[in-house]
C-alpha cells in the first residue's frame, strides 16, 4: 500500500481524474474532499459491502413466491400496482 | 418465464426502448448493466428487476411508498445529475427485497434503485439520508408460506 503524508487542504490525485483532498482534521476523523467522474462511483466501503453483501442475498434464479404484504392502514388495497409504469422517452 | 407474457411494459416484446441500463450496475454486480422490470399479477405489487442477458437471475424489487408512507429517500445532487432528474416526478423507486424464508422478507431502504422515468436509466443510489434507514427492514407480511 502507497502511504502518502498530506496536510488540510493538500490533494492527491489518481488516474489523472481522480482528487481526494483533505478538507479537515478533527480529532481521528478526517473529511475528504473527492472529485471524480461520474461512472467512478464512490463509496464509503462499509456501506459499499453492506449493500454488495445484501445485493447478493437478494439475487434469486428461482423465482420463487413473493411475500404477501399486510394491508396497509388507511392505504389503497395492495392487489394491484400502485405505481405508474415506467415510460420511454421515445413514443412509439 | 416468458418475458412476453409477464412484462407490463408495452409493447409486449422486449424492445430496445424497454430495457433499463444501470450504467454502473448494482453494487457487488457492476457487470449486469441491462434489465427489465417484469411483473405478474400473483407477486404484486412486487416486481422483478430481471437480468436481460441471463433471465434466470431476478431481483425482487418493491415500489416503498404505498408499504413504507413515511419513507423519503434524498439524492445527493450528483446523482440527481447522473440520471438526468429535473423534478423528484422524473423518478421511478425501486428497493430491492430480500426473501427470507418462512414467507418473511426485508427490503433495502438505505440503498434503491432510481430510475429516470423517460431515459430508464437508472442507479442503485446510497441516499444521503441513508442513516434513518436500514439495510433489511422487515416487510409487514401475512402468514408464512414454506420457505
Amino acid at each position: 500500500m502507497l502511504v502518502l503524508s498530506r496536510k488540510t487542504g493538500e490533494s492527491i490525485i489518481i488516474g489523472g481524474q481522480i482528487t481526494v483532498k483533505v478538507m479537515r482534521v478533527e480529532g481521528d476523523v478526517v473529511k475528504l474532499g473527492i472529485q471524480a467522474p461520474a461512472e467512478v462511483p464512490v463509496h464509503r466501503q462499509e456501506v459499499y459491502e453492506e449493500i454488495q453483501r445484501n445485493n447478493r442475498e437478494a439475487l434469486t434464479s428461482e423465482r420463487p413466491a413473493a411475500p404477501k404484504l399486510s394491508p396497509q392502514k388507511g392505504s389503497r388495497p395492495l392487489s394491484k400496482p400502485v405505481v405508474e409504469k415506467p415510460q420511454a422517452s421515445t413514443p412509439a | 418465464m416468458n418475458v412476453t407474457q409477464t412484462t407490463e411494459l408495452e409493447p409486449l416484446t422486449v424492445k430496445s426502448e424497454n430495457i433499463i441500463h444501470l450504467p454502473l450496475g448494482l453494487l457487488g454486480f457492476e457487470h449486469l448493466k441491462k434489465y427489465v422490470l417484469l411483473y405478474n399479477e400473483q407477486d404484486a405489487p412486487f416486481r422483478w428487476l430481471q437480468v436481460l442477458t441471463d433471465p434466470k437471475l431476478a431481483f425482487l424489487v418493491l415500489c416503498p411508498f404505498e408499504v413504507l408512507p413515511e419513507y423519503q429517500p434524498e439524492i445527493t445532487d450528483d446523482d440527481a445529475e447522473f440520471l438526468g432528474l429535473k423534478s423528484p416526478q422524473d423518478a421511478l423507486v425501486w428497493n430491492i427485497v430480500t426473501l427470507r424464508g418462512n414467507g418473511h422478507a426485508t427490503i433495502n431502504l438505505k440503498g434503491p434503485v432510481i430510475l429516470n422515468r423517460y431515459t430508464l436509466t437508472g442507479k442503485q443510489v446510497v441516499i444521503a439520508n441513508a442513516s434513518q434507514y436500514a439495510l433489511q427492514h422487515p416487510l409487514p407480511v401475512i402468514g408464512t408460506t414454506e420457505s
